[in-house]
C-alpha cells in the first residue's frame, strides 16, 4: 500500500511538473499570443458589435442583468482565443481521476482525493498564473466566486436542511409501497436536491426492503429516478442547472423540460413496477402473511426543516429575480443580490443545525464527510475547467472549433451531453456543453446577452443540454454525486450492488438507454 | 451502585490492552463481564468519492479487531472475566451509546486522546461528547501521560487507580451517585480524598462571616461523606480548599499523590458548557490522573 501511495504521488507530482515547465517553455509562443491576442479583442469586439446591432432589441433587457462577462469589455486579451488545447488537460486528467481512481485504487483514492484534486488544480492554477498573471487571477477568482461559492453553498445548505428530516416507521416493502416511496423521492429531488430527496428516503427505503431478497434493482431504480432524473425540474434539483441558473438562466426555465422528465420517468416507472412485482411473485411474498413484529407508526419528523427547505427555494428565487446591483469582491463584479442569496442560504443550514436535535441527525447517521469530499473534489473541478470554458466561449475561434462544428443538432447535444456527463460529473460537463452552445450561436456576445436568446431562440438546445446532463447523470455512479453516496449505504445495509460496470451494463444499457433513444426521438 | 459490566471501546493504540489490564483489579469489587468493542467510523470504509463503499476494507478492518480481541478474551478468562465482541461500523459516540444501552453496562472506558509531542489537553471532542451524552459512569483511562510539573516533563504509568481516589463533590445529585459508587472500591482502595472546593465564583462576593459559615458547613458535609465511606469498609480524609474549583482539583491530586479523580457531572450540552463552565469537563481535560465522571 505505501509503494503505490508513493508511486501514485511522484506520478502526480511529475504530471504536474511537465505542465509547469512546458508552460515555461511556452512562454515565448505566449509572447506572440499575446499580440495575437490583442488583436483577438478587436476581432471579438468587431464580431460582438455586429451580433449586437443584429439582435440589439433583444439585448437590451439582458445587458442589465448583472452576470458578468467573464473576461471580456475588462482590457484583458481573450484567452479563449489563445489559450492552446492541451491547457485542458488538466481538467481530463481531474475527470478521469474522478472516473478511474474509485476503480483502480480505490483505497489510496478515498484517502488522497484532496491531495489529487489539489495537485490537477495547482497544475493549472500555478502555470496559468505566472502566464497570463493578472487576466488569469481574474478568470480563477470569477469561477471561484461566482461559480464554486455559490454551488458549494446551495449543496451544503441543501444538504444540512433536509439531513434534519427524518422518515420513521414501519413500512413494508411491497410493489405498490416501493413505487410510491420512489415517486415521492422523485418529486422531492426537484426542490430539496437529489442529494437530499436520496438521503432522506433512501434509508426508509431500504429498512422496509430488508425482507426481500432481490433489492439490487430496487436501489438502482432508486439512483436512476430520485438521485437523478427527479431533479430535472428547478436549478435546486441537480448541480448542472444551478450552474446554469448562476449563468443567467431563469429559475422556471427549467419546467419546460417537464415533458421529457415525466416521459422518462413513466416508463422506467412501468418499468420498476413490472420488475418489482415479477421479484415479489417470485420470492414467493404475494399473498404471505405479514410477520407479525412491532410496528412503529409512519412519521416524519423534523418537519419545521421544510420551512427553511422554503427558505432555500425563496432565497434562489428571489436571487432571479431582484436586481440590486453589483458590488465588487477581489476585483470580481456580482450581483448584491447572489452574495445575499448565499447569505440565507448559509443562514437557513444554521438555523437547521440549531433547531434540529442531534438525536434526529444520527437517526439519518448524517456525516459531513460526503460534503466534504464534493467541497474538495470541486474546487479541482472547477479550476482545472477554466481553460475549458474560455475556450469553448471563443467559439469558432478556439481550439475546440472542431468540437463545436460537430455538435450541431439538438439530439447530438443531448446525448453528447448526455455520453459525458454518464462517465464525468454531470456539472463540468453542462457548464462545458451550455458554454460550446453560447460559443457555437452566439460568439463574441457576452453571457447576459447571450443566455437569453438561448432560453428562447435556441431553446430546444438548452433543453437537450439540461436533460442529457440530469438524465444520463444516472447511468453510472460518477454520474451525479449523491449515486455513490446511495451505493455506499445501500452496501453498508447490506444490499448487494453490482460493480462499476455491471451497473452499466445490466441496468444502464438495458433500461436507461432505450428510454433516452425514445425521448429524443420524441423531443429532439 | 456496583461495576458488574463495563464497556471498553478501543482504537487499537498502544497501551490499550495495558489499560485493558488495568482494570482487571475491579474484579474484587464484583466485575464479571466486559464488552470489547471497535466501531469502524463510517468514513473509513464507506462514501468513497464517486465509488462507494469498501466491503472488503470493512472485512479486512472486522477480522483485524476480532482477531485482537479473541487475544485479548484470554487474557480476560484467565482473569475469570467473561467478554463478549462487539465490532459494528458506524458514527462512534452515538453508536458506543446505544452499546451501552443494549448491552446495559455499569461503566464505560474511555481512552485518552491520541498522544501529541505538546500534551496540555488529554480529552478528545469525542470522549467529551460521551461524557456529556452517557446515562452511566465514564472513566478515562490514561494509561500512560507525559505532563509538566515544576519545569520537569515526567511519563507517568497509571496503574492500580483505585488505589487512592480524589472524590472531589460539589455537593449536587450526581455527586451523591458519585459516591455511591465510590463506596462499592472496598478492597480496591487504600484511602479515598473526600474534597470539596469553594469555587471563586462564590467566595468572592461574600464577606467573612459568610465564608466561615460555609466553611463549617462544607467541613460537616465533608465529614458526612467520610463517614458514609467508612460505614462501607473504607478509609476516608475530608480535605476543604478554597479557589478556580478545577485547577484546585488537578493541584491536590498531585500533591496528595491521588491516583485518579472521581467526580459527579451534570452532562451540560455544549452551548451550557460554553457560557457557564464545566468543572468535571475541565478536570477530565487537563489532568494527568484518570478521571471517573458519574452523572
Amino acid at each position: 500500500m505505501k509503494f503505490e501511495k508513493w508511486v501514485l504521488t511522484f506520478f502526480l507530482l511529475s504530471i504536474f511538473c511537465i505542465f509547469s515547465v512546458s508552460a515555461m517553455a511556452s512562454d515565448h509562443d505566449v509572447a506572440v499570443t499575446h499580440d495575437a491576442g490583442h488583436s483577438a479583442v478587436t476581432e471579438h469586439k468587431t464580431a460582438h458589435e455586429s451580433a449586437t446591432g443584429e439582435h440589439g432589441a433583444a439585448h437590451a433587457g439582458a445587458e442589465s442583468h448583472g452576470h458578468e462577462e467573464a473576461g471580456h469589455g475588462h482590457g484583458h486579451i481573450n484567452l479563449g482565443e489563445v489559450l492552446p488545447l492541451w491547457s485542458c488537460t488538466p481538467f481530463a486528467c481531474m475527470l478521469l481521476s474522478i472516473a478511474l481512481f474509485p476503480l483502480l485504487a480505490p483505497k489510496f483514492w478515498h484517502h488522497h482525493f484532496g491531495k489529487v484534486s489539489a495537485v490537477w488544480a495547482a497544475s493549472l492554477a500555478i502555470p496559468f498564473l505566472i502566464v497570463y498573471k493578472g487576466t488569469a487571477v481574474h478568470d480563477l477568482l470569477h469561477i471561484i466566486l461566482a461559480d464554486y461559492v455559490p454551488f458549494i453553498i446551495l449543496l451544503w445548505a441543501l444538504y444540512t436542511v433536509s439531513g434534519g428530516i427524518a422518515l420513521k416507521g414501519t413500512l413494508r416493502g411491497t410493489p405498490v409501497v416501493n413505487t410510491i416511496m420512489i415517486l415521492i423521492g422523485t418529486v422531492l429531488a426537484s426542490w430539496m436536491g437529489t442529494t437530499g430527496a436520496a438521503m432522506l428516503m433512501i434509508r426508509p427505503f431500504l429498512k422496509a426492503n430488508d425482507y426481500r431478497k432481490n433489492r439490487t434493482f430496487m436501489v438502482v431504480f432508486f439512483i436512476f429516478l430520485v438521485a437523478n432524473i427527479g431533479g430535472s425540474l428547478t436549478p435546486l434539483g441537480d448541480p448542472p442547472l444551478f450552474l446554469g441558473f448562476l449563468h443567467g438562466v431563469d429559475f422556471f426555465w427549467t419546467f419546460k423540460i417537464m415533458p421529457h422528465m415525466l416521459l422518462t420517468a413513466a416508463i422506467l416507472f412501468v418499468i420498476y413496477f413490472i420488475l418489482d412485482s415479477y421479484h415479489y411473485k417470485k420470492e414467493g411474498l404475494k399473498g404471505a402473511p405479514v410477520e407479525e413484529g412491532e410496528k412503529e407508526p409512519l412519521k416524519l419528523e423534523g418537519i419545521y426543516n421544510f420551512i427553511f427547505l422554503g427558505g432555500v427555494v425563496g432565497s434562489v428565487l428571489m436571487s432571479g429575480l431582484v436586481d440590486w446591483g453589483e458590488v465588487n469582491t477581489l476585483g470580481i463584479h456580482r450581483a448584491v443580490q447572489d452574495w445575499v442569496r448565499d447569505g440565507l442560504l448559509i443562514v437557513m443550514g444554521i438555523l437547521s443545525l440549531l433547531a434540529t436535535p442531534k438525536r434526529l441527525r444520527e437517526y439519518n447517521e448524517f456525516t459531513w464527510f460526503p460534503i466534504v469530499e464534493v467541497g474538495y473534489l470541486f474546487i479541482g473541478i472547477f479550476i482545472t475547467m477554466v481553460p475549458c470554458l474560455l475556450i469553448l466561449k471563443a467559439g469558432a475561434k478556439g481550439e475546440l472549433a472542431f468540437l463545436i462544428a460537430v455538435v450541431k443538432e439538438p439530439i447530438h447535444y443531448f446525448w453528447v451531453t448526455g455520453t459525458l456527463s454518464a462517465f464525468l460529473d454531470n456539472a463540468p460537463t453542462y457548464l462545458t456543453f451550455f458554454n460550446t452552445a453560447l460559443g457555437s450561436f452566439y460568439p463574441g456576445l457576452s453571457e447576459a446577452q447571450a443566455v437569453p436568446l438561448l432560453m428562447t431562440e435556441t431553446s430546444i438546445y438548452l433543453k437537450a443540454i439540461s436533460a442529457g446532463a440530469v438524465f444520463f447523470g444516472a447511468c453510472s455512479y460518477i454520474g451525479n454525486a449523491p449515486n455513490f453516496m446511495v451505493r455506499s449505504i445501500a452496501e453498508e445495509a447490506g444490499t448487494p450492488m453490482p460493480s462499476f460496470f455491471g451497473y452499466i451494463l445490466k441496468f444502464s444499457l438495458l433500461y436507461l438507454i432505450p428510454t433516452f433513444v425514445v425521448v429524443s426521438l420524441i423531443f429532439f | 451502585m456496583k461495576i458488574k459490566k463495563i464497556l471498553f471501546p478501543t482504537k487499537f493504540r498502544e497501551l490499550a490492552f495495558n489499560s485493558l489490564e488495568s482494570l482487571m483489579e475491579l474484579k474484587e469489587t464484583g466485575l464479571k463481564e466486559v464488552v470489547l468493542t471497535y466501531i469502524i467510523p463510517r468514513e473509513e470504509v464507506g462514501f468513497v468519492p464517486f465509488g462507494g463503499y469498501m466491503k472488503d476494507e470493512e472485512e479486512r478492518l472486522r477480522e483485524q479487531a476480532r482477531i485482537r480481541f479473541e487475544d485479548w478474551q484470554q487474557s480476560l478468562s484467565k482473569h475469570g472475566i467473561d467478554s463478549t465482541i462487539r465490532i459494528e461500523v458506524g458514527n462512534p459516540i452515538p453508536q458506543l451509546y446505544r452499546i451501552a444501552e443494549e448491552e446495559k453496562v455499569d461503566l464505560i472506558i474511555a481512552g485518552r486522546k491520541k498522544r501529541t509531542a505538546l500534551e496540555k489537553v488529554y480529552v478528545g471532542s469525542h470522549t467529551l461528547d460521551l461524557i456529556r451524552r452517557s446515562k452511566v459512569p465514564v472513566l478515562i483511562s490514561k494509561y500512560m501521560v507525559r505532563f509538566e510539573w515544576e519545569g520537569e516533563l515526567i511519563t507517568r504509568v497509571n496503574d492500580h487507580i483505585f488505589t487512592k481516589p480524589l472524590f472531589a463533590t460539589d455537593w449536587s445529585k450526581p455527586s451523591e451517585n458519585a459516591l455511591k459508587l465510590v463506596s462499592s472500591f472496598k478492597g480496591l482502595t487504600d484511602k479515598v480524598m473526600v474534597t470539596h472546593i469553594i469555587g471563586v465564583k462564590i467566595s468572592k462576593n461574600l464577606d467573612k462571616s459568610e465564608l466561615r459559615r460555609i466553611e463549617r458547613e462544607s467541613k460537616e458535609r465533608l465529614d458526612n461523606y467520610c463517614d458514609i465511606l467508612k460505614k462501607a469498609g473504607l478509609k476516608a480524609e475530608p480535605h476543604l480548599f478554597s479557589g478556580r474549583s478545577s485547577a484546585e482539583i488537578i493541584r491536590v491530586a498531585r500533591e496528595h499523590k491521588a491516583t485518579m479523580i472521581v467526580m459527579g457531572t451534570t452532562g451540560k450540552d455544549r452551548l451550557r458548557e460554553f457560557w457557564l463552565g464545566s468543572v468535571s469537563h475541565r478536570v477530565a481535560e487537563m489532568s494527568e490522573l484518570p478521571v471517573l465522571l458519574v452523572p
